[in-house]
């Protein structure tokens, strides 16, 4: 294609006669556009790195004064005054925590509960159905759970089931007169003791959370029960197993990895939740010992707080913000990589 | 196209066959490393059906697949040694691309028409090669079924989804979109083993047709269909190529034992 | 022996009552929510909803927040669902099964679920107050702000629904369309994604589905407005946050303001899902 004129100056002429020349032109031509496109795809793909990265970089940043201020005192104290300035992350992390736990508590063995009802109790013809039942529930937004868990829930548990705990479980019954498992095991009193009057407590927060990561985790546990090979549950069966012993025994094992990633996935979604939390949790700024009690987390601090906030406050809040990203992260790899565990024991 | 030697259409002649299309000179073929293909010869004769047969394994695919470079998207595969069409080696790197594939089309396993219309199907990959107006369009889309035997049952639907094709229809649909670039050599893949065998019947029958107008290898893991469409023969095994001659010899006077065993269905 | 056998009945029996048990647990909460949302919402349901604005007290309505969700919505899936494609095309196509295909990828599921808020403070720190200082001081949250934030929310599930839909797709019509000659870069546009057309067009409703519900990132980047607004980058009002705001108010007329405004987003989300569960099903029996 190319040939030098009489001026000694290599020129590049394509010959439009000659479908060689054509062919090679089309070639350079596509090769060009396929290099733009595949660098046009690996940015997009990259922008997923760098939303990881920003997040953890804008609030490590806004957060930076507080972290200076404060240094390591910042985590384990539980003050909070916008007054003088003083700030610390022990309350909110400490709710953030035992309402997760809590909401884990319950829902571990319920979403056990119903995978194994999914895989194998219920008859085939009922199984699509209340799965897909199942997984509504995790469609609905966590602004609907705060609205019917404020206004439905927490009075209902406020009027039938707080009284029942606090004078029989608790330290502070209405009669006076404490109960003998308030008396004699520990702890269980101060656990259940409350006088606060209204039904938000870090015990509804956690029921409410609880009902939210339920789908998430009875989903993945039923997907990864479906992995079991079939042989290996028929040749429990042959031996005369029953069903129970079955899922106990066969499966539960089978799938250990991919289950404990499942529950580490529903913490995550636990662990980060604003909006269930916020409208149940009473928003007190204070530690208490009792469930029954109101309390804060992370985000309902952030999500109460951050629009007035300035200056240290303010500061204080983005370093709560970094504290929950990067927790939320570890948590939320381990599970990852605990669900993949299992994929590669697939060959997937 | 260039006709350049006699055709040769009786497979009873035992005489030596038209001019080389595809010469291939010491092949070797990796993939991962593992030795996939091992030191291949083999002279591709013009306008003639040479069908490509053995066990599963032993490259006949992979043989094929390296006709048309389809190997070079995926990592790790590498192929040294010398193809040589028309003259020019066409695994140097130099080689376009573009033009390969213009020359040697390719029809898979599995019936896959595009997402599109009958007619789209057809049209996408001459678009990518050629201006053409509408109606030399409409004209070689026409032409193109028709070699493929599909025209009569698709001319009033041309607007319609190909995916409401049969299977057969489907991958004569295929084998259209494959001949409307005018390849000169033409790969078919196992291309009945997911066909019914009216379907199957039609395809052999169109092969030899088509043989007039391109040169066609055809891998088939059915010995019979060899035996019906080709007019030669290749036998590997374990990625070797054991045997390469006439159709009938080969079924009927094998000149290598492991031949003689796989004919004769010692081994499968 | 018997007494082994009988232990292993009961305990079998236990186990598969209490495993009903808690499926029946799952289900009569699902009810009671829908059921309660529905109630209270229907209630509050009225005209003046969809033609007023907000107001304090009675007269109020919730249009100005109804509006600016769709704008909010509409700025963050036209933002996510382009880049998010791509990035989905990315890992399926050019990036399967490499060192940082799959890095991507797991990263990509660990966005999926990162707090929702952590990334409205990130839209916040690089838009919000990054134009407060253009602007010398008074604070510029905007529309488009709320939409970045729920584009980040909503883009790591279309990354995964392409990703997973282009890899469904058999690689014989890769290798169909590389035969003619065709650029690998166009048959993936041409062919490849329309082929997963259903499966990605599901994933965006999806998406749709799990921002329509935020609010948390809301607060810090689209904030809130009284007064109508269309201009995205103005504040803007949205439906969840609105239900924030009218939940905490003490007046009985600002709760049932906030039910309804929980019904329509509920509505909404259910009706998506229907939607896609619905081109779902309809491809799978058209394909093979």
């Amino acid at each position: 294609m190319s040939n030098t004129d009489q001026r000694g100056i290599v020129a590049t002429t394509i010959d439009a006669t000659n479908p060689s020349d054509m062919q090679e032109l089309h070639s350079r031509r596509d090769a060009r556009h396929e290099r733009m496109f595949r660098w046009l795809l690996k940015g997009c793909a990259l922008l997923v790195l760098a939303a990881l990265l920003g997040a953890a970089g804008a609030t490590l940043w806004g957060g930076r004064d507080a972290f200076a201020t404060f240094g390591w005192h910042f985590l384990i104290s539980d003050a909070w005054d916008p007054g003088n300035d003083v700030y610390g992350a022990l309350v909110p992390v400490y709710g953030t925590l035992i309402t997760s736990f809590i909401a884990l508590l319950i829902a571990v063995p319920v979403s056990f509960g119903i995978a194994v009802y999914l895989s194998e109790v219920a008859p085939a013809w009922l199984r699509a159905p209340v799965a897909s039942a199942i997984e509504l529930l995790a469609g609905i937004p966590s602004i609907i759970y705060g609205m019917w868990g404020l206004f439905i829930f927490a009075p209902f548990f406020a009027d039938h089931i707080k009284p029942w705990l606090t004078n029989n479980l608790g330290n502070q019954p209405d009669d006076g007169k404490l109960s003998w498992v308030a008396e004699h095991v520990p702890f269980i009193g101060k656990l259940f003791g409350s006088d606060y009057p209204f039904g938000a407590s870090i015990l509804v927060a956690g029921i409410v959370l609880a009902i939210m990561v339920i789908p998430f985790i009875s989903s993945v546990m039923r997907e990864v029960f479906q992995t079991v090979p079939t042989r290996l549950k028929e040749s429990a069966y042959a031996l005369g197993s029953s069903t129970w012993e079955v899922s106990w025994d066969i499966v539960l094992p089978y799938t250990r990895s991919a289950v404990i990633g499942g529950i580490f996935l529903g913490l995550g979604r636990a662990l980060g939740e604003t909006m269930a939390v916020t409208f149940v949790l009473g928003n007190a700024m204070n530690l208490s010992a009792s469930l029954l009690d109101p309390g804060t987390s992370i985000a309902s601090t952030i999500a109460n707080q951050f629009s007035e906030a300035a200056g240290l406050q303010k500061s204080s809040l983005m370093a709560l913000a970094f504290l929950l990203f990067v927790v939320t992260f570890i948590v939320l790899l381990i599970a990852r990589l605990m669900l993949r565990r299992l994929a590669s024991k697939e060959g997937r | 196209m260039t006709d350049s030697a006699l055709p040769t259409n009786s497979p009873s002649v035992e005489a030596p066959v038209a001019a080389t299309k595809l010469a291939v000179r010491d092949l070797h073929f990796y993939y991962n490393g593992f030795h996939a293909l091992k030191g291949i010869n083999m002279e591709v004769p013009e306008k003639q059906v040479t069908a490509i047969i053995g066990p599963s394994g032993c490259g006949k695919s992979t043989l094929l697949r390296i006709f048309n470079r389809i190997y070079s998207i995926y990592p790790k595969l590498e192929a040294k040694g010398e193809i040589i069409l028309d003259g020019e080696n066409i695994l140097d790197s130099r080689y376009s691309m573009n033009r390969l594939r213009s020359k040697v089309g390719m029809v898979f396993q599995k019936p896959v028409p595009f997402p599109m219309t009958i007619f789209e199907n057809v049209a996408y990959g001459i678009r990518h090669h050629e201006k053409l107006s509408k109606s030399e369009m409409d004209d070689r889309v026409e032409q193109a079924l028709r070699s493929a035997a599909l025209w009569d049952e698709v001319k009033d639907k041309l607007k319609q989804n190909a995916l409401g094709l049969s299977g057969g229809q489907q991958q004569r649909l295929c084998i259209a979109r494959a001949v409307a670039l005018k390849p000169e050599v033409l790969l078919l893949d196992e291309p009945t083993s997911a066909l019914d065998p009216i379907a199957t019947g039609r395809i052999e029958q169109l092969v030899e047709e088509l043989k007039s107008q391109f040169t066609i290898v055809i891998v088939t893991h059915n010995m019979q269909q060899a035996a019906r469409v080709s007019d030669l023969t290749a036998f590997m095994y374990l990625g070797e190529l054991i045997e390469f001659d006439q159709t009938e010899k080969i079924f009927t006077k094998p000149g290598k034992k492991q031949t003689e065993d796989y004919i004769t269905g010692r081994f499968g | 022996m018997n007494a082994l056998y009988t232990r292993r009945l009961v305990t079998n029996a236990v186990a598969m009552t209490l495993s009903t048990l808690a499926t029946l647990v799952g289900l009569a909460f699902l009810a009671w929510i829908l059921w309660e949302t529905l109630r209270q919402g229907i209630g509050a349901i009225d005209l003046k909803l969809f033609t007023k604005i907000t107001a304090y007290g009675e007269d109020g309505g919730l249009l100005n927040s109804m509006v600016g969700s769709l704008i909010i919505n509409f700025v963050g899936i036209a933002i996510a669902t382009p880049i998010g494609v791509l990035a989905g095309t990315w890992l399926a196509e050019y990036a399967n099964r490499t060192k940082l295909g799959e890095t991507i990828r797991f990263l990509n599921d660990i966005l999926l679920s990162a707090p929702s808020i952590v990334l409205g403070l990130f839209v916040y720190t690089i838009i919000v107050l990054p134009s407060t200082a253009l602007t010398n001081g008074s604070t510029t949250f905007s529309g488009f702000a709320g939409g970045v934030a729920l584009a980040l929310i909503a883009l790591p599930v279309i990354v995964r629904t392409t990703d997973e839909m282009l890899r469904l797709v058999p690689s014989t019509l890769r290798e169909a369309a590389l035969s003619l000659g065709v650029p690998q870069w166009k048959l993936t546009l041409q062919i490849l994604i329309r082929a997963a057309r259903s499966g990605i067009i599901t994933g965006v409703l999806l998406a749709l589905a799990r921002i329509s519900g935020e609010t948390a990132p809301l607060l810090f980047t689209a904030f809130g407005n009284n007064y109508m607004a269309v201009n995205p980058m103005d504040k803007m009002s949205s439906l969840p946050q609105i239900i924030y705001q009218y939940a905490n108010d003490p007046g009985e007329a600002m709760h049932a303001l906030a039910w309804a405004g929980a019904f329509v987003i509920t509505m909404f989300v259910l009706l998506l899902s229907l939607a896609s569960r619905l081109i779902l099903s309809r491809t799978k029996v058209s394909h093979d």
